[in-house]
């Protein structure tokens, strides 16, 4: 239990997927990280049906890192969210609402791939696939011993620059900085990077992340035949916006 | 009779009228009460005239029948005096023939009337009076017999101080679990009911002690019998009987022996005697002789328990199980021998408990076991209680707080009891070693220090020491310290400085370890002493490279220089396998300096170089560093 | 601690569904005792429940029971949400299923799914669309028996909502419920229970309720 970070990862140009991923794994095991096995984070979003009111989204997603649970982010559409962390079982009670709430098959997501120990972080190359497409790569990192990313943001930093070779943006990631709001509605003082890390907030950045390669997905479909390409040259095109973001 | 607590009864007939039909829609129709009239003629219907004569009876019987039925259909069309004027009718017909026959008697010459012989039962009066008197004596027999049973109980109550029968076995209840099984008592002395699961049976059969005679000659024996348990007073004669079955029988208990090569290093005895309130004074001899059935039994259970355990633990060298033996390897060359002794026969000459007794590791394996029996027995019960029953309080949480793989998996995680007694005997073995090595090293070592204190609260696979090296008198200037977490089979050693340091079983390592600290502490402090005495320092290094290359560094050295440079001191210290201190001091320029073709100058002095040799041993001083000192002191006056 | 394969949790769920270890049936009796007789059978059930030598455990819940308008089917989706007032402890959501009809099964036998998660599960599922049906709080003594959960509980109305305190207590009897939780297929456990719940008998009457037949009380 530590502070994990969410990266997309912008493939070099010239590279396919799996030459980058293949790439980082050899710089990863050349620091000397330990492959610890696979993971994977799926993503399935359920819609409400019209006749129910206004659309509420709800997107329901599991990890490998914490095989017994599952959490959901209910979307009511008008700005709120609100996070829930069930046993497994909810899949099933979600099974029971199909006739209000229905399943978007084309949208299910998923960041799939290896996972590595490195002393204290854990790094994770994922692979992200929507209906079986190639959709860019999530770099997951971890700092175990630490519960609050302002104490530990240099050192992550310098660990991702490090197994990245690439420079990477002093301030804090934009989900980090994030006003909180505490229950009466007020912002509070400090904003996320000082709040104890908890395991919703890496879900929570997967869904941000899954969110905006589904967006994506629409404008190949409009591009036509060149749909791989031009999806994985928006993909980049937003990694270059998000860490403009990160600037 | 008292009225007013009387409770008024009153009877009245079910239904006042007969339903004569119940139509579809469940009206019942009944039937108009009965005039007056037609009551009568009910009643008089009801008259039986054939009653009347034993002779009339069969005559009149079927005719009586059929009227019986007609009244009892009670047709309201017929005559309603029909039958009885029929009746009535017979009637006068018998008596006009009665008439005649009497008329007829009368001249006794067609008829003559005898009375009918009557044959008289003989009763014999003697016979009687015999008989009722024998069935008399027979009841007298009985009641004398009870009053004597009861008079001899009695008595032998008040004489004898016996207790009854029953009052003991009120007693054996409040300690037993006793149940009825047609005519026997059963009871049970396993430990299920507290959550053992082990299949031995425990049960026992409770009946009374015979008669006096048979008690007697018993009580004598009893104490032999009931495991011999002398018997020391009258009290224990008991009206009560246990049968314990035959393999519970006797006295059981487990031995502990940790063994290196064939010398015993300590053992333990556990048997579960004199746990609990003693309550076999007021109990009787049964007392003692289920507590000693119930101990054999949980020794047996955690035996056999072990032994499973035994064979299905994958250990680097394989645990030994042979009869009644378990051997385990704590350490090499070091075993550990659990064993079962079960005695039936006791033999009071046995050799008790080697006096060797570790009283830990006897606790620990009762612990143990009932440990396993309090978590058969004590499952968390669910919060919300709309939860599921069964899983552990942690696992409930898993699922809404997210818990990562790393905790899932360490809660499938459990020890078994033999993992656990062989971590805990491992352990006693590497503190009672730990202490060892550094109580001979205290010991030796005179000129600094070694004092360690042991934390009084330790767990039984964790304990701790801190260890602190001084030198007397300058205790002030420096003290090293180090912490060093005993654990199973390594020892964790954390510096002052933040060293930590992971060691083996053996002691050597720890022994170098602390050489190595004495070693640096030695140099810090007279560092720490030369600039007290404005003496520079002009090199020191922990690890001269030079001599047996030791695990945790070798010799170390420093270089000091007096204030005005004049003078150095050169100090080599080596800890193989003792501690050896070598001095050396150099002055430059000399003072009695004589001039030669290859060295013209004098300034050619103050690069040094002649360094001689100090007699360290016969310096004054009591400790390396006081010498030091006047050391120092001395070079430092000749200077100025 | 090398993971080979890591297969989706979805599919995880549905071979665990398919050898039936997930306890998804509740087999279900239900009794009543009144308030004066409650201490006989908390007596009793100390003595024939496992834990003899503790005192009973004690629970204060409080139950939510929402529903779920569906627009297919005429029953809304019925859902529970249950948090013990007395501790801090993860709310478990619960679906309960229509009891079976069959007549010939000695207990009540119901499908059941129970998920503990977080306290943002009643924001969620207002959100969601749920409408609160009513709400009380159960207090009393739980019990176990091997698998079984033996619950005597009195009801009692959610305070400071509809009455003051002092009448908040719903009858002058508690409330007794005999249950198992159990995967598919186990149908033997039904005998286990009538069997015990024999030996409460004249203190207690548990019994397979039909709430059909209820369902026309308020």
């Amino acid at each position: 239990m530590g502070v994990t970070v969410l990266l997309p990862y912008q493939i070099p140009e010239g590279k396919t997927g799996a030459q980058a991923i293949d790439y980082l794994t050899k710089r990863l095991l050349a620091l000397g990280a330990i492959h610890t096995g696979q993971f994977l984070v799926d993503c399935e979003t359920y819609i409400s049906t019209p006749q129910h009111g206004p659309a509420k989204t709800v997107h329901v997603l599991h990890d490998s890192e914490y095989p017994a649970s599952t959490f959901s982010i209910l979307d009511n559409g008008a700005g709120k969210q609100i996070p829930l962390v069930a046993d497994n079982l909810f899949d099933l009670l979600m099974l029971k609402m199909t006739s209000v709430y229905t399943s978007k098959k084309q949208t299910k997501i998923e960041s799939k791939g290896a996972r590595f120990e490195y002393g204290d972080f854990l790094i994770k190359l994922g692979s992200v696939t929507m209906m079986e497409n190639f959709k860019g790569i999530l770099i997951e990192i971890e700092y175990r011993p630490c519960v609050v990313l302002s104490y530990c943001w240099e050192m992550i930093r310098e660990t991702l620059q490090g197994f990245l070779g690439m420079p990477i943006a002093k301030e804090y990631p934009a989900y980090f900085s994030q006003q909180i709001m505490n229950t009466m509605g007020q912002q509070q003082i400090h904003t996320k990077q000082n709040e104890v890390y908890e395991p919703i907030d890496t879900i929570n950045q997967y869904l941000e992340s899954f969110t905006n390669y589904r967006k994506q997905n629409v404008l190949p479909v409009a591009g036509g035949a060149t749909g791989g390409a031009s999806s994985a040259q928006n993909a980049a095109a937003n990694m270059q916006g998000g860490n403009q973001r990160m600037r | 009779m008292n009225i007013t607590n009387g409770v008024n009864v009153s009877v009245e007939t079910t239904c006042e009228n007969q339903i004569q039909e119940i139509t579809y829609d469940g009206t019942e129709i009944y039937q108009p009460p009965p005039t007056l009239s037609e009551t009568l003629t009910r009643c008089a219907a009801r008259i039986d005239f054939s009653k009347t004569s034993l002779d009339d009876l069969k005559k009149e019987d079927k005719s009586a029948e059929d009227d019986v039925k007609d009244s009892s259909q009670f047709q309201p069309s017929l005559w309603p005096w029909d039958s009885v004027r029929n009746k009535l009718n017979d009637a006068l017909t018998e008596i006009c023939v009665l008439s005649d026959v009497i008329s007829i008697a009368k001249d006794k010459r067609y008829l003559v009337l005898d009375p009918v012989p009557e044959d008289p039962d003989e009763i014999k009066p003697i016979v009687q009076v015999y008989s009722r008197k024998k069935a008399l004596g027979q009841a007298a027999q009985v009641l004398l017999s009870g009053a004597e049973r009861l008079r001899n109980s009695h008595s032998e109550q008040r004489n004898r101080n016996v207790t009854d029968f029953h009052i003991e076995l009120l007693r054996l209840r409040q300690n037993w679990r006793l149940k009825k099984v047609s005519n026997a008592i059963i009871g049970d002395l396993s430990y299920r009911t507290a959550g053992s699961k082990y299949g031995m049976s425990g049960t026992f059969e409770v009946t009374k002690a015979e008669d006096l005679t048979d008690e007697e000659a018993a009580s004598g024996t009893t104490g032999s019998g009931n495991n011999g348990l002398p018997t020391q007073s009258p009290k224990t004669t008991s009206s009560l009987r246990v049968i314990v079955p035959a393999e519970l029988q006797g006295v059981a208990y487990i031995k502990v022996i940790t063994q290196k090569d064939q010398e015993d290093l300590c053992t333990a005895n556990v048997n579960l005697m004199g746990h609990g309130p003693n309550i076999t004074q007021q109990a009787g001899v049964w007392q003692k002789t289920l507590e000693f059935a119930q101990n054999v039994l949980f020794c047996k259970e955690l035996f056999s328990q072990l032994a499973r355990e035994a064979i299905q633990l994958q250990a680097p060298i394989p645990h030994v199980v042979i009869g009644n033996q378990i051997r385990a390897t704590l350490l090499p060359g070091i075993q550990l021998i659990i064993s079962l002794c079960h005695s039936t026969t006791f033999d009071s000459s046995q050799p008790g408990p080697i006096n060797d007794h570790d009283h830990v590791l006897e606790h620990s394996l009762h612990q143990l076991l009932r440990e396993v029996h309090h978590k058969n027995s004590h499952h968390p019960f669910p919060h919300p209680t709309s939860g599921p029953l069964g899983p552990s309080k942690k696992r409930m949480l898993a699922g809404p707080k997210a818990a990562d793989r790393e905790s899932l998996l360490e809660m499938t995680k459990s020890q078994t009891i033999l993992e656990q007694i062989i971590a805990q005997a491992q352990h006693i073995f590497m503190r009672k070693r730990t202490q060892y090595v550094l109580d001979t090293l205290a010991r030796d070592v005179k000129d600094p220090q070694i004092v360690s204190h042991w934390n009084a609260m330790n767990s039984p696979i964790m304990s701790c020491v801190k260890i602190n090296i001084v030198t007397h008198g300058y205790d002030t200037i420096n003290r090293t310290s180090l912490v060093i977490h005993v654990k199973e089979r390594s020892l964790k050693c954390i510096c002052r400085d933040g060293r930590v340091m992971h060691l083996s079983y053996e002691p050597q390592e720890l022994r170098d370890l602390i050489l190595c600290q004495i070693n640096s502490h030695q140099i810090s402090c007279l560092l720490n002493l030369a600039r007290c005495m404005a003496w520079t320092v002009l090199s020191n290094s922990n690890n001269l490279g030079i001599g047996k290359v030791e695990p945790l560094g070798n010799a170390s050295s420093c270089l000091l220089a007096s204030p005005n440079g004049d003078r150095m001191i050169a100090v080599q210290i080596r800890c193989d396998p003792q501690i050896d201190v070598k001095v050396y001091i150099a002055r430059s320029p000399r003072p009695d300096f004589i001039p030669n073709p290859l060295v013209p100058e004098k300034f050619w002095e103050n690069l040094g170089g002649h360094f001689k040799e100090v007699r360290f041993d016969k310096i004054e001083g009591k400790s390396f560093l006081n010498k030091m000192e006047f050391l120092m002191a001395a070079l430092t006056s000749n200077s100025v | 601690m090398q993971m080979t394969q890591i297969t989706n949790s979805k599919e995880l769920l549905s071979t665990a569904l398919q050898s039936r270890i997930i306890p998804n049936q509740e087999f279900l009796l239900q009794g009543s005792i009144l308030d004066s007789a409650v201490d006989h059978l908390i007596h009793r059930l100390r003595g024939l429940c496992d834990t003899v030598d503790a005192s009973p455990e004690q629970f204060h819940d409080l139950e939510v029971c929402l529903s779920l308008r569906q627009p297919t089917q005429t029953a809304p989706l019925m859902l529970r949400v249950r948090r013990a007032l007395d501790r801090d402890s993860p709310f478990q959501l619960r679906y309960i299923g229509q009891p079976e009809l069959d007549r010939s099964r000695p207990t009540l036998v119901r499908s059941s799914i129970d998920v503990g998660c977080t306290s943002t599960i009643l924001d969620f599922l207002t959100e969601l669309g749920c409408r609160l049906d009513f709400e009380y709080v159960s207090r009393g003594y739980i019990f176990r028996k091997g698998r079984m959960k033996i619950t005597v509980s009195k009801i009692k109305a959610v305070p400071g909502k509809q009455q003051e305190i002092g009448s908040e207590t719903v009858s002058q009897s508690y409330l007794v419920e005999l249950s198992v939780l159990a995967p598919n297929g186990q149908d033997s456990i039904g005998d286990e229970m009538r069997i015990f719940a024999e030996q409460l008998k004249p203190l207690v009457q548990l019994e397979k309720i039909d709430y059909k037949r209820l369902g026309g009380l308020p």
